[in-house]
């Protein structure tokens, strides 16, 4: 891969809207290249985020630098970003190439080279054809890949991308990532992505920074956030988990001996990170590592009692819905093949070395103390 | 509508065509009255001439009026297009109570009577000496027509969507370029809609044109009003059917421009 662009500092920066933090202080290095995603729900601070980077709004405090240049203070037409927009944005009273020019006209590009430069993004997202023709006769999906054109044809430093791929049905956005996927890993411009999506942040990203209350919660690359998620939130945005509320009684290494007040049980299991003997915690186990057995084995795991309430085939894999004795559900999958029916009562366990006890998030302490 | 009866349909085409007549009738009038021969006034006429068009143009006093309205008209037009876009560009930038605020107070002057207006407007250039002058006239009907302006503009803009501006400023277009380029494509037939409304709500107005007028610059309604006190000559209707032609040829230009005024680019 070749990087094009430049690298992307964030130091301190927060974001206040009168008394509402919409950004907490926050630090972000992205490298020259790299294709890093902000994933959180709505609120969670990302938008905010993004047009900090792109100058659309000022930070309260902190640094921002583009490569080696500081721009927290510099207007956004200084800053030399690509951005698609959730809405694309176009000007509906241009044409294709008239919008793909756009850039290059305001910047004093010289009318032939401005003219071949928008023939080549044409050939590259397959538009040629559509040169002359106005917005509206587009469909979203070409509109998508004008958009993207534009933003790319002035070779910004930074390409930015707010949900570009909310407004296409699911078919045409699977398409559209991997052909975002393959543009990056040609060209590799350093790319702020923003969505709420997991799955999109899954595909495209080298890394991801899931947000939430204003806050980057974890950094990392995506098998390292789904195995290794720092609290609770990060593990229920991150892949499919069960969680269920427990207290940690001692710590002895990288295990905690945590204890479930709700199915009088404790387990040894791996302790996440940040967490302290005595605190309120939560156990994490992804459906893929729960183990449905007909009885107790002896010796085997730590097991639980549960119903089978609800089944769902899912094609190569067969998802199951179980009724704890306590009230709690929990998701477990398998590959299909056996047959449990509805009812059944069973005994459920987790592969060894396969669940974990992480903090729970602030989000879950305030649903705590507001119930 | 053609889904109705047909009785139905026919009493309410009948009433709609006579209230329509009723309110046309009167004005379309003046025009086979100024082609009156005789210079009592006949309707219809018993025999008809151009003869009072030429009395209206060999008269200095009727000629001049009708080129001090023009020029009130066009010097109140132009300053209404600048501050009435303005204001409506920055209306759509402050927020909540603020925008409410500041647009009651751009659209009072459509609200509160005329007449005080006047009064006030007369009162206050008293002051700075602009009574009597033809500046004087285009600053009262400024205050009449900037409405016009900032409600015909306002609508055009909601047609903007904010992100067309982020992203030309992101692109690297700066604020003169992103209104030139982005915003005012989409403004034009507000700017042309709020223009031909100026230059009528001015052309024809006389409450304020009566208090401000001097004898040397009377407008075109001042001139007929003050005729029409001394005698209803054929020449009153020459000056009505001009006032008819000039607004119906900017209201044609209006409707002519709008559309082609979307498709301008960079």
């Amino acid at each position: 891969m070749t990087a094009s662009g430049l690298s992307l500092h964030i130091a301190g920066v927060s974001k206040r809207y009168g008394s509402f933090k919409a950004l907490e202080p926050t630090d972000l290095d992205v490298r020259a290249g790299e294709f890093l995603t902000l994933l959180g729900p709505s609120g969670s601070g990302k938008t905010t985020l993004l047009n900090l980077i792109a100058g659309y709004s000022e930070p309260n405090e902190g640094e921002i630098r583009i490569g080696k240049r500081d721009v927290t203070r510099l207007a956004a037409r200084h800053r030399n970003f690509g951005m698609v927009f959730q809405n694309y944005a176009l000007f509906p009273h241009m044409t294709v190439s008239e919008n793909i020019g756009y850039g290059l006209a305001v910047r004093g590009v010289p009318r032939e080279e401005s003219a071949r430069r928008v023939a080549e993004m044409l050939a590259l997202m397959q538009l040629g054809s559509f040169a002359d023709r106005s917005i509206q006769q587009l469909s979203g999906g070409q509109q998508q890949r004008v958009a993207l054109a534009r933003a790319l044809v002035i070779e910004p430093d930074l390409l930015l991308m707010d949900e570009p791929l909310s407004a296409l049905d699911k078919q045409l956005r699977r398409q559209v990532q991997l052909e975002l996927r393959r543009l990056h890993l040609k060209h590799g411009r350093t790319t702020i992505y923003v969505t709420h999506d997991q799955e999109e942040a899954l595909v495209l990203s080298d890394r991801i920074a899931v947000l939430d209350q204003g806050r980057i919660q974890q950094l990392g690359r995506a098998d390292d956030l789904y195995n290794n998620p720092i609290n609770s939130f990060v593990a229920g945005f991150i892949g499919e988990s069960n969680l269920i509320p427990v207290i940690v009684k001692s710590i002895s290494g990288s295990r905690a001996l945590v204890e479930s007040e709700g199915l009088r049980k404790s387990f040894t299991v791996e302790a996440g990170p940040r967490i302290e003997a005595g605190g309120n915690a939560q156990l994490l186990v992804r459906p893929e590592h729960l183990l449905i057995t007909g009885k107790m084995e002896a010796g085997g795991y730590d097991g639980i009692s549960a119903e089978i309430i609800e089944i769902a085939y899912l094609g190569e894999l067969n998802q199951f819905t179980l009724l704890l004795e306590s009230g709690q559900t929990m998701t477990a999958r398998e590959v299909a093949g056996r047959s449990l029916g509805l009812g059944a009562k069973v005994h459920v366990a987790w592969k060894p070395g396969c669940a974990r006890v992480v903090t729970s998030s602030t989000r879950e302490k305030e649903k705590k103390s507001n119930a | 509508m053609s889904r109705l009866p047909l009785p139905l349909r026919i009493s309410a085409n009948g009433a709609c065509s006579l209230v329509l007549a009723f309110l046309v009738l009167p004005i379309l009038s003046v025009v086979p009255v100024s082609f009156n021969r005789s210079s009592f006034i006949y309707l219809p006429p018993k025999a008809y001439s151009d003869a009072w068009y030429g009395r209206f143009f060999a008269d200095t006093e009727w000629r001049s009026s009708l080129l001090h309205s023009i020029e009130v008209a066009l010097l109140a037009t132009a300053m209404a297009l600048v501050l009435g876009t303005l204001a409506a560009i920055g209306l759509r930038r402050v927020g909540g109570r603020l925008r409410a605020g500041l647009a009651a107070l751009f659209l009072a002057p459509m609200i509160v009577p005329v007449i005080v207006t006047a009064v006030a407007f007369y009162r206050s250039a008293l002051d700075v000496g602009l009574n009597g002058t033809i500046i004087g006239m285009s600053l009262g009907h400024l205050l009449l027509a900037l409405p016009f302006v900032v409600i015909n503009v306002g609508i055009s803009l909601r047609a903007v969507d904010p992100n067309w501006i982020r992203a030309a400023e992101g692109l690297g277009a700066g604020p003169w370029t992103i209104f030139r380029t982005v915003t005012l494509p989409h403004v034009v037939p507000g700017i042309v809609g709020g223009a031909v409304f100026s230059f009528v709500t001015s052309f024809d107005e006389v409450v304020i044109a009566v208090f401000m007028a001097a004898y040397s610059n009377k407008t075109l309604p001042v001139k007929i009003w003050e005729s029409i006190r001394l005698e209803f000559t054929p020449v009153v209707a020459v000056a009505a059917t001009m006032m008819i032609l000039i607004a119906i040829v900017l209201y044609a230009c209006a409707q002519a421009i709008t559309p082609k005024a979307r498709e301008g680019g960079l």
